[in-house]
């Protein structure tokens, strides 16, 4: 290499999967950079829930992976890194009505055919919580899963050993030659063996041709009160439908309510196609709270302190994007999380890491990880976004 | 029948405007979180309490009364109801006594300043309060606080609330004051007639009763002990006293708003630009006919030139009780609260870096996360740190104004329901 190269591997975008990617290749022995426009968890990892959970994903592919990377984050957090940043808990899956009650139905099936890290231990009336109101019909009580605020893990992954944290750098571009990567930040150049985008919604700014769309969330913060209430998330079976299906197709608004270590809680969400943090309206947080209220009422003593929106990176076929620029191995890409990024940044980080010193991917979850490869997307280039 | 201008604030400058506004023929609707009108001046007493406010005053305000009710039915005032914000569709909402989600025709904000309060130690303790809040107080009840006041920190303000507890029959122990107003007896000279007026009676007042007005002199650190508080001053002198009152200036209410396309929202008074009573009445008088005149098609009035003459006045008065901040923060012992609803303290700002990101200091500091959401410690914060980092993050335009019950929002009336999106 030449006498240029400063680092082993850069990282654009110190997100989660960003931070991922770097302590994994750190942890390893390379030097490693991470460079972001604004600073660490600057953008969708800074405004989002974090629930590290199986149940919400898609059937296929993406349940797997979420399984092996909730195992994974386990381990992560039992070892150390992700001690203080990951906590376990029940969570808590409610319906009402007849599309929710079938929703529910198939969440039970799902589970049962991952055959995974999280078991179905209680299905029944809403009695099984004492806190909970008339708005829950069905109650489905998960074990295994947990819980992760995406700035906890950004923080324990960077403050490890042999990572240069870079930033406020907006990166311009980068160029490739057969020696390295030459990354271009407004007053100065960068060399590296090996770039990685963990760019989330900004990574059109650099390969323009993804089809990455921006999809807002709105989300609210309530005061503090007395932590324990409950127990731990408390999720609409709208929000599963949400997930494959057109929203406006939903009864009841798809909700998330989220027990915060503080004694806040955390509602959302919505799916709006715009990437403005600022763009928080009365009517999403009213119709959001009329049913968190009626399937948690103390939330009704509450007082909303805090409302904004998160943008989250959408591919047009609603998969991440994972694996080497087609026909670049010098260049990999991480990026497409939509709602699932803080859930799968544990295996990500692994396997980008893996990807980077040239070895196979993880036995168990390659043909799953295989189907995100950004080749899918080679011909795409006229392929109308919709 | 066309959607009202909402006007937040019943204040001088909000009273003034909504005024104006209706004189052109708009239906305004006035509110206030307070109980009775008259914004921070002239907050009137509550029934059967004293009357604090001079002959002058009371002309000032009865006539701006008068004007308000020459417009009858076209001003409608809602007391006790808070603003909660604006959002991008131009939807406000409403909680409190008149608990509505509307959508105004536009939106003047009329909040009057922000009073501002440098940390330190025991600035957080029980029996310490603003000078502003305390001021207010004065005037609703009538009568003083209990026991042994002290007041501190750096303004006209100290004084004005002085010599109205002085004339309550509770003068205050002391007023510390860190700036030296006295010191360069040419620079007050420029101040308008009224100024010296106004000043003149104070300080006769203060003298008459011998309240000590220690000039240069900045207030450390307060200690609860034994049901008092002590406080200590930078002259090494140590008051024993029930209360503490402190004021460090007045800024302008830039908070919380976001920038709306769809209506204008025009900031006027003090929560625009602090100068003051006098001005905000004319500021009020002015930014309600233009904002009637943007309105209604018009030709816009031209500027009134006693709005100048206040932005002069007001920066000679500052210039008179220029004293210098930055040594003081950078002396604050570690352990100083900084961030009050988080109870985040100096230490734990300095972990974060010298030159954190927003995000940093919100969701790994926990600064700004409380109640205020950098209401009261977002200048401060910008200060300790890197004001170009911390700024943009903390006291974002965004609603909340301020807290809202859950319970509120959701028995609002939705007068919104079946418009377009
Ligand atoms: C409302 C909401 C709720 C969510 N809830 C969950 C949940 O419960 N569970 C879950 O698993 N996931 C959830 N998500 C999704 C999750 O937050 C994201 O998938 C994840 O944070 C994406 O991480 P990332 O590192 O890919 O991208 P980001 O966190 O967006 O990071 C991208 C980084 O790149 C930087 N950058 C951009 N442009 C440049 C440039 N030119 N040069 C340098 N740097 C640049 C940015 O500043 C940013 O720091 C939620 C998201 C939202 C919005």
């Amino acid at each position: 290499m030449s006498a240029e190269t400063h680092y082993d591997v850069i990282i654009a975008g110190a997100g989660i999967v960003g931070a991922s990617v770097a302590w994994h290749l750190a942890a390893s022995g390379a030097r490693v950079a991470v460079i972001d426009a604004i600073g660490p968890a600057a953008a969708a990892s800074g405004a989002s829930d974090g629930a590290v959970s199986v149940a919400s994903k898609k059937p296929g592919p993406l349940a797997r992976l979420a399984s092996a990377s909730l195992l994974y984050t386990r381990e992560l957090a039992s070892q150390g890194v992700l001690a203080g940043a990951f906590h376990a808990r029940p969570s808590f899956v409610f319906g009402q009505g007849e599309a929710e009650l079938a929703a529910l139905d198939a969440l039970v099936a799902k589970l049962r055919a991952i055959s995974g890290p999280v078991h179905v231990t209680g299905d029944g009336p809403a009695a099984q919580l004492a806190c909970l109101g008339p708005g829950v019909e069905r109650l489905i009580t998960l074990n295994g899963e947990g819980h992760m605020p995406g700035h906890k893990a950004v923080r324990a992954y960077l403050s490890a050993p042999g990572i240069t944290p870079i930033w406020p750098a907006p990166i311009h571009g980068f160029d490739i030659d057969d020696r390295g990567v030459t990354v271009h930040l407004a007053d100065r150049r960068l060399r590296t063996g090996h770039l990685v985008s963990a760019l989330g919604t900004a990574t059109t700014e650099l390969f323009p041709t993804l089809p990455i769309m921006p999809r807002a969330g709105q989300l609210f913060v309530t005061d503090r009160g007395a932590p324990g209430l409950l127990p731990g998330s408390l999720t609409a079976a709208a929000y599963l439908v949400a997930k494959t299906e057109a929203p406006d197709v939903l009864p009841l608004p798809p909700v998330v309510i989220d027990p915060l270590t503080t004694g806040q809680f955390l509602i959302g969400s919505s799916r709006e196609n715009h990437a403005d943090p600022n763009r928080v309206d009365f009517s999403t947080l009213r119709r959001l709270m009329e049913r968190s209220v009626r399937a948690l009422p103390l939330l009704a003593e509450r007082r909303v302190i805090r409302a904004f929106a998160g943008i989250r990176a959408a591919v047009s076929d609603s998969l991440p994007i994972i694996g080497n620029l087609p026909g670049e191995t010098r260049v990999t890409l991480a990026t497409g999380f939509e709602g699932d990024g803080i859930c799968l940044s544990a295996l990500v980080g692994r396997e980008i890491a893996r990807m980077v010193h040239g070895l196979p991917p993880t036995d168990s979850i390659a043909a799953d990880l295989a189907t995100l490869s950004p080749a899918r997307f080679v011909d795409a280039r006229q392929e109308a976004w919709g | 029948m066309s959607d009202p201008v909402l006007v937040v604030g019943a204040g001088l400058a909000g009273l003034s405007a909504a005024a104006e506004l209706a004189r052109a023929g708009l239906p305004v609707l006035v509110v206030d979180q307070a109980q009775a009108v008259g914004g921070a001046f002239h907050r009137q007493p509550l029934q059967g309490a004293l009357s604090l406010a001079t002959a002058a005053q009371d002309r000032r305000w009865s006539d701006l009364m008068a004007k308000v009710a020459a417009q009858g039915s076209r001003i409608t005032l809602a007391l006790a109801t808070q603003f909660g914000g604006v959002d991008h569709k131009g939807t406000a909402l409403l909680t409190g006594r008149m608990n509505r989600l509307f959508r105004p025709r536009a939106i003047v904000l009329a909040l009057g300043a922000r009073e501002s309060v440098r940390p330190r130690p025991g600035w957080t303790l029980p029996g310490v309060e603003t000078a502003g809040s305390l001021q207010i107080r004065l005037k609703t009840l009538g009568e003083a606080p209990q026991g042994r006041v002290l007041l501190a920190g750096s303004g006209p303000l100290l004084l004005a609330v002085g010599a109205q507890l002085t004339k309550l029959g509770s003068p205050p122990v002391a007023i510390l004051e860190a700036g030296r107003p006295f010191a360069r007896p040419l620079t007050p000279i420029g101040l308008p007639r009224d100024y010296w007026i106004e000043a003149a009676a104070y300080l006769s007042r203060l003298m008459l009763a011998r309240v000590p007005i220690l000039t240069n002199t900045r207030l450390t650190a307060i200690r609860a002990e034994g049901g008092t508080l002590v406080a200590e001053a930078s002259s090494g002198r140590r008051f024993i006293v029930d209360h503490v009152a402190l004021h460090d200036g007045i800024r302008p209410n830039d908070f919380g708003m976001p920038a709306c396309d769809v209506l204008p929202v025009v900031r006027l008074g003090d929560c625009r630009e602090a100068l003051g009573a006098r001005a905000a009445m004319v500021d009020g008088q002015m930014g309600g006919a233009a904002l009637a005149a943007r309105l209604l098609g018009r030709t816009a009035p031209s500027a009134d030139p006693e709005l100048a003459r206040q932005t002069r006045a007001q920066a000679r008065l500052a210039r008179i009780y220029a004293h210098d901040v930055t040594a003081e923060l950078n002396n604050l012992p570690e352990d100083t609260v900084i961030c009050r609803c988080e109870a985040r303290t100096l230490k734990d700002l300095r972990t974060l870096g010298p030159t954190p990101t927003a995000r940093q200091l919100r969701l790994d500091g926990r600064f700004a996360m409380g109640a205020c959401q950098g209401r009261f410690c977002g200048d401060w914060i910008a200060r300790l740190t890197s004001a170009e980092t911390s700024k943009p993050g903390i006291g974002a335009p965004r609603w909340p104004a301020r807290p809202i019950a859950v319970a509120d929002l959701l028995s609002a009336t939705d007068e919104t329901e079946g418009e377009t999106q």
